[in-house]
């Protein structure tokens, strides 16, 4: 076949497939039953915030660069999709929590970053509208239901004075590497590769 | 070579490229100290600021990687020299000037404004910057589109590939930029820049180049190294444009895509074996002696970590079944820092390791430094990849099939972390002797003219 008739199907057809299946995930029965982020609200003061404006709030405050939500984004912190859960469905713990930060765990005060309370409030409505996705049931696992509490644990920290059996296995590794890369390197300089 | 004046011009995009490696590379090894000494932010900066430069700043270089290259290997595809050669030095100094200014508004604007800070994955970098690179950005199309209109001669099929992926990857910035209400919809349409960049339009890039660069150092006919080409190009985006749907699986779209991304998905690797074997066959076949032993190194590199970076390392947990678990743990991560340098750093060292000797009239340069240099890289990857795949590994055991809580299992996680800033440390130094060659070749044609 044409070379130039091989790309064009490879390009075409799956491109043109695309229009179909993004209709399909979006706008028939087919797709899943999210909520309308404009009705998911969180009152503070006798003011209505939605969801809305807390996805622009999360966006500007940069969770995701902690932070997974569906998963996607920084491996630093836990995810938030069902953060509302596990922050006992309160918005006030959840708006609180952003303000103050847990420092010693490396989340620092939004505070700091000029959050205000009716901004945390926004990004509240906003995490309570990811804990409505359907996710098609992710994600599992038993500790996601801790009902109320912030993680309880402790952090802790790496000193050398820990790692030494995980230095061992370093050396180990590399020797093997450098074996490798040697003995390669010698064969082809004798001409046997 | 005087016959294209402006090639002169892309010399300073690949130190750039390098030398933004280099702080990506820094930035990488801040981060992992983070990760040690959670509450002790380096230099008062929290970790989110960090990542987010970290990937902006790899970004631009793959950026200015792929255009100086594409402007390097154009004009003697077309027979002219590029159309508006001053517009090289303008998108140079423009990238630069985003760059800093996104670097600024991270630093000092993060939370204060979303049009300077927007905090999406990849796309940290506010509205405003999005819009300017944008724009920016299709000035390059438009100089490219110009130059290949007013061609001297019948282009060739890599250079087309090569081309078509640069400018597929500059419009593909455009779908993250609409905004929308539901945070799926966002995601979506956020994947079709991260996903359409890495898994078809710069695959089309490295596709292009790696056959271009077969093409010119080795003396294996045409129509074979185009035949490939084209299957490859045609099985790439076969499977990588469905393949999309492996980032559809838990966003809040409908299960089919667990389904089609599945099957598509996992059918990837082919054309990336595709390529090694076909860059094997050719390599066996040619009888042309190789002078440029270090470019061609760079290229296999880049064609075997686009194999087992991408292709198997992305296979072990594209399919539904295990990424339910493996989905947004230091498993990805440890696909991410497999196949984004396996393949894309090493291609852009490669054609930046064609283009910069050249253009310095230094083809008989010393190759010591910069295989030494391309060892550490391969060490420090290797390591930084085993150590987080063992963490992955760990964490998916506890986190989600046990149910252990999160910190509790970093705090496990923790002498992993210590290995992977170990291996950021190998791979600094081999980067930045890289680099130091990079300079001395630079300079050395400064000294003669
Ligand atoms: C610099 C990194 C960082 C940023 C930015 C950040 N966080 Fe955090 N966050 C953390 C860390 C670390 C934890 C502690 C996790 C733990 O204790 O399990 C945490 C904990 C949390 C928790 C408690 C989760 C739980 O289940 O234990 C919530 C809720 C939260 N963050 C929300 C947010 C929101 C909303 C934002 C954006 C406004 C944000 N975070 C930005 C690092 C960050």
């Amino acid at each position: 076949m044409n070379n130039t008739r091989l790309v064009l199907i490879g390009l075409l057809i799956p491109a043109i497939l695309m229009i179909p299946y993004s209709i399909f995930s979006f706008y028939t029965d087919f797709a899943n039953k999210n909520p309308d982020p404009a009705l998911v609200t969180v009152d503070f003061n006798g003011i209505t915030f939605n969801a809305i404006e807390g996805k622009k709030t999360f966006e500007q405050y940069q969770c995701m660069g902690c932070h997974t939500i569906v998963g996607n984004g920084a491996y630093f912190g836990p995810d938030l999709t069902n953060a509302y859960e596990r922050a006992g469905k309160s918005d006030a713990a959840l708006s609180g929590l952003m303000l103050v930060g847990l420092p010693s765990k490396g989340m620092p005060p939004m505070k700091d970053r000029g959050m205000d309370p009716e901004d945390a409030a926004r990004t509240a409505a906003f995490l309570k509208y990811a804990n409505m996705l359907d996710t098609n049931g992710w994600p599992n696992s038993g500790s996601w239901e801790r009902n109320g509490s912030i993680d309880g644990i402790q952090e802790k920290r790496l000193y050398p004075s820990e790692i030494w059996q995980v230095i061992l296995g370093i050396i180990f590794f590399n020797v093997i590497i450098f074996g490798v890369i040697l003995a390669y390197e010698r064969r082809k300089q004798e001409g046997r590769l | 070579m005087n016959e294209y004046p402006s090639r002169a011009k892309t010399r300073k995009y690949f130190l750039a490229a390098v030398l933004l490696f280099v702080l990506q590379l820094i930035l990488g090894i801040f981060l992992s100290i983070e990760f040690m000494f959670r509450g002790e932010y380096l230099f008062s900066i929290p970790f989110d600021i960090y990542k987010s430069l970290h990937l902006n700043v790899m970004v631009l270089w793959l950026l200015l990687g792929f255009i100086g290259g594409l402007y390097y290997l154009l004009p003697p595809e077309v027979g002219r020299d590029i159309k508006y050669p001053r517009l090289i030095d303008f998108q140079f100094w423009f990238l630069m000037i985003a760059g800093i200014g996104i670097i600024i508004s991270e630093l000092f604007f993060t939370g204060r404004n979303w049009w300077l800070v927007e905090g999406r994955e990849y796309l940290e970098a506010g509205r405003a910057w999005d819009i300017l690179l944008t724009l920016g950005l299709l000035t390059v199309v438009f100089n490219v589109g110009m130059t290949i209109r007013e061609r001297k001669k019948e282009m060739s099929s890599p250079i087309l590939v090569l081309a078509m992926g640069a400018v597929g990857s500059i419009l593909m910035y455009v779908p993250g930029e609409i905004w929308f209400n539901s945070l799926v919809a966002a995601e979506y349409f956020r994947w079709w820049v991260v996903h359409y960049w890495v898994e078809a339009t710069f695959e089309l890039i490295a596709a292009g180049a790696i056959a271009l660069i077969l093409l010119s150092i080795t003396d294996v006919r045409r129509e074979i190294i185009e035949k490939y080409l084209a299957i490859e190009v045609a099985l790439i985006l076969l499977t990588g444009i469905i393949g999309q749907g492996h980032h559809y699986y838990w966003i809040g779209t409908p299960q089919f895509w667990l389904f089609l991304g599945g099957l598509f998905s996992a059918l990837e690797p082919v054309p990336l074996f595709l390529m090694v074997w076909s860059a094997y066959k050719d390599l066996k076949e040619n009888s042309k002696p190789i002078p440029n032993n270090i470019a061609l190194y760079m290229i296999i590199a880049a064609s075997l970590g686009n194999l087992f970076g991408a292709g198997v390392w992305g296979f072990i947990h594209t399919l539904p079944q295990i990424n339910f678990f493996t989905h947004g743990t230091q498993i990805t991560a440890s696909h991410a820092h497999f196949a984004t340098p396996g393949t894309y750093l090493f291609l852009v060292l490669g054609m930046a390791y064609i283009a910069v000797p050249e253009l310095s009239g230094m083809m008989n340069f010393h190759q010591f430094r910069a295989k030494t240099g391309l060892w550490l890289l391969v060490i420090g990857f290797l390591n930084m990849i085993t150590a987080l795949v063992i963490a992955g590994v760990v964490q998916v055991y506890l986190q989600r099939l046990q149910g252990v809580s999160f910190m509790e299992v970093q705090n496990i996680l923790l002498p992993f972390y210590g290995w992977r800033t170990i291996a950021g440390l190998i791979t600094l130094a081999g980067a930045l002797l890289i680099t130091y060659d990079f300079i001395i070749l630079y300079h050395k044609r400064k000294l003669e003219e």
